[in-house]
């Protein structure tokens, strides 16, 4: 792991609200892997503590983040200039594990677009992608992704399946043969539908979640998530996680 | 190379730089940066009899000159604490002051008597900010009479030097330091986190109630070092913003024998290295030898009560 300065290369509204970043760093990070995150230190001097974002691409000290704008820090970087120097500690936390299965699902919510992209980059044609939003204007978050012919829904109905990205997964699990394994990032109420509707098959589902963060390293216990463990039930999800077994955490 | 090492209770810590309790995890999640032995000590999170699942989230706010945190005291206990983590310590020969708490005053004895002496623990660290369950919530340290109370029976139960650690939240701190004094505390950690809130406009919501810490609460840190490290003759750590070896610096020469770095690793992970280096330098190009012209160098010079 490691912390390297950087500087903004460039910044660019995707879609309303949505930003992807080009990030030059001075000197390579470790090599990152699909699900781990890193800690964004936030250019000028009003935002405190760094920010986590998922690893939206990495390459030869060139990072790539894809963010919504939510608050003050996102905020802010949504005006940041070109040159403006930020700081990143990373790759932080476990990512996601990838085993031998006949069919790997990524299911997206949104801006959990970030946390699977890489993953999705990683498995290639071997996934099957199913991306939720809200309306047919989010679309271009996905754009780059189109060679790999992902599923989409709307809970407009502007575009794809009118419904949720969970509806979508449903419309589709029937047609699976063999085991699969699900991999997932959105909202919280993508991750307690998406529970919820696979509950009864079990199958295999590994989720990246996300917390408030101060530290990033595990050192202050501010992002913690309750699991099913005895001993230590709550779980740091900058340490432990971000991504956990679906079936371990308590949602 | 100017030493920089420090006495504390009998033993010399290599430096007087360590972590302020709860922000350095465990001690090994920082060693992917830094060996955790960088530091004069390791000060633990805070730990108590049994184990403890802490506050539900939110659990930490950012403002623009610190943070506001309510962990809630999340730790694994006395007992698994000595059984898992304490070896990692042992083995790399780690000095340690060991944090820990109690809601009540039993809770407090019976924790303290659980930690045996050992050659690498430098001292308990009263967390006296708790809240008393039995005295219907009112925190220990807020109370002259039950601060005394406190530091004597913990005192009476261990043989380890006893560092009592204040809140900023009393009207006199020097009258809750005289206390623990006479209660028998060796020393004193000055200061934790300041009571505070976050309201969230937007949603028309207290998402968040709890401590504040970071360079905020420096001036007001640096001022009660000062005026109890006079007052009293025990050693006194300082804690409260620290963010660079300046910082470090002021509160020794405020009269702090050594300091405590928190909310600075979250800023800068590598904030604790720099501080410990940052002071060698100084040092060596005031062309000092050590610490010893550096700390309480400011009580000197006061010229009275302002
Ligand atoms: C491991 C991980 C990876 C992430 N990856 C991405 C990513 O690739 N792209 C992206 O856009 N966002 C990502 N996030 C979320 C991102 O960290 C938050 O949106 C950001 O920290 C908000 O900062 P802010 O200062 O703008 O918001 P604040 O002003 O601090 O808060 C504003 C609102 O945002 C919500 N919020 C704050 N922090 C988080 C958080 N960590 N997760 C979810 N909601 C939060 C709060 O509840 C609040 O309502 C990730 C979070 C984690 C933990
Ligand atoms: C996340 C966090 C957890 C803390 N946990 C404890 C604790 O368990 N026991 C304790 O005595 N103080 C605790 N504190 C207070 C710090 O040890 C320290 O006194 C305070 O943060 C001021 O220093 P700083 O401004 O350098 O952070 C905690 C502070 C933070 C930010
Ligand atoms: S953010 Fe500090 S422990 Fe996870």
């Amino acid at each position: 792991m490691n912390d390297r300065e950087g500087r903004i290369e460039s910044n660019r509204m995707v879609a309303p609200g949505y930003f992807l970043m080009e990030i030059r760093l001075r000197g390579a990070l470790t090599r990152p892997k699909p699900g781990q995150f890193i800690m964004l230190r936030i250019p000028g001097t009003e935002v405190f503590l760094r920010r986590p974002f998922g690893i939206y691409r990495y390459e030869k000290e060139k990072l790539t983040l894809m963010y919504r704008v939510v608050g003050k820090g996102t905020e802010r970087l949504a005006r940041a200039k070109e040159n403006e120097p930020v700081a990143v500690l990373g790759p932080l936390g476990k990512g996601f594990h990838i085993g031998p299965r006949d069919h790997y699902i990524v299911v997206a919510g949104g801006i959990g677009i970030a946390g699977v992209h890489s993953l999705i980059e990683t498995l290639g044609q071997k996934a099957l992608i199913l991306f939720g939003c809200g309306t047919k204007e989010e679309l271009p978050i996905i754009e780059d992704l189109a060679p790999l012919k992902p599923m989409v829904s709307t809970m407009d109905g502007s575009y794809g399946l009118e419904g949720t990205v969970v509806d979508l997964l449903d419309s589709q699990l029937k047609s699976l043969k063999g085991n699969s394994e699900i991999f997932a990032c959105g909202p919280e109420a993508m991750l307690t539908g998406l529970k919820k509707r696979i509950m009864e098959e079990r199958i295999p589902c590994q989720v990246l979640v996300e917390e408030r963060m101060a530290c990033g390293l595990g050192l202050c216990f501010g992002c913690v998530r309750e699991t099913i463990d005895e001993t230590e039930p709550f779980k740091r999800v900058c340490k432990e996680g971000p991504v956990f077994d679906l079936w371990q955490i308590r949602l | 190379m100017a030493n920089t090492s420090i006495e504390l209770f009998g033993k010399t810590l290599k430096n007087p730089v360590m972590n302020a309790s709860g922000t350095l995890g465990y001690g090994k999640e920082i060693e992917p940066l830094w060996p955790v032995e960088t530091m004069g000590a390791y000060v633990t999170k805070g730990l108590s009899l049994e184990p403890h699942h802490g506050n539900p989230l939110p659990r930490i706010w950012d403002q623009q000159y610190g943070m506001i945190n309510s962990i809630g005291l999340q730790n694994v206990g006395v007992e698994r604490f000595f059984g898992h983590y304490f070896p990692f310590f042992r083995s790399r020969r780690i000095p340690i002051i060991v944090n820990f708490f109690g809601f009540s005053d039993d809770e407090y004895i019976r924790c303290a008597e659980r930690i045996k002496p050992h050659e690498l623990i430098v001292a308990l660290e009263m967390n006296l900010s708790c809240p008393n369950v039995k005295k219907g919530g009112i925190s220990f340290g807020k109370d002259p009479e039950m601060v005394y109370a406190i530091v004597k029976r913990v005192k009476e139960a261990t043989s380890i030097p006893v560092i009592a650690k204040l809140t900023p939240e009393v009207k006199n701190i020097g009258e809750i330091a005289s206390a623990a004094h006479e209660g028998g505390a060796d020393g004193f950690t000055l200061l934790n986190t300041m009571p505070a809130a976050v309201v969230d406009v937007s949603q028309m919501r207290m998402p968040l109630r709890g401590g504040l810490s970071g360079p905020v609460m420096r001036p007001i840190a640096l001022r009660a070092v000062f005026e109890i490290s006079k007052a009293v003759p025990v050693p006194v750590i300082g804690a409260g913003g620290i963010m660079d070896s300046t910082d470090a610096l002021a509160f020794l020469m405020a009269g702090a024998k050594a300091v405590q770095v928190g909310t600075a690793t979250f800023v800068d992970p590598y904030a604790i290295p720099k501080i410990v280096e940052g002071i060698g330098e100084y040092l060596t190009r005031q062309k000092c030898a050590n610490l010893d012209p550096i700390i309480g160098c400011t009580h000197r010079e006061d010229s009275g009560s302002r």
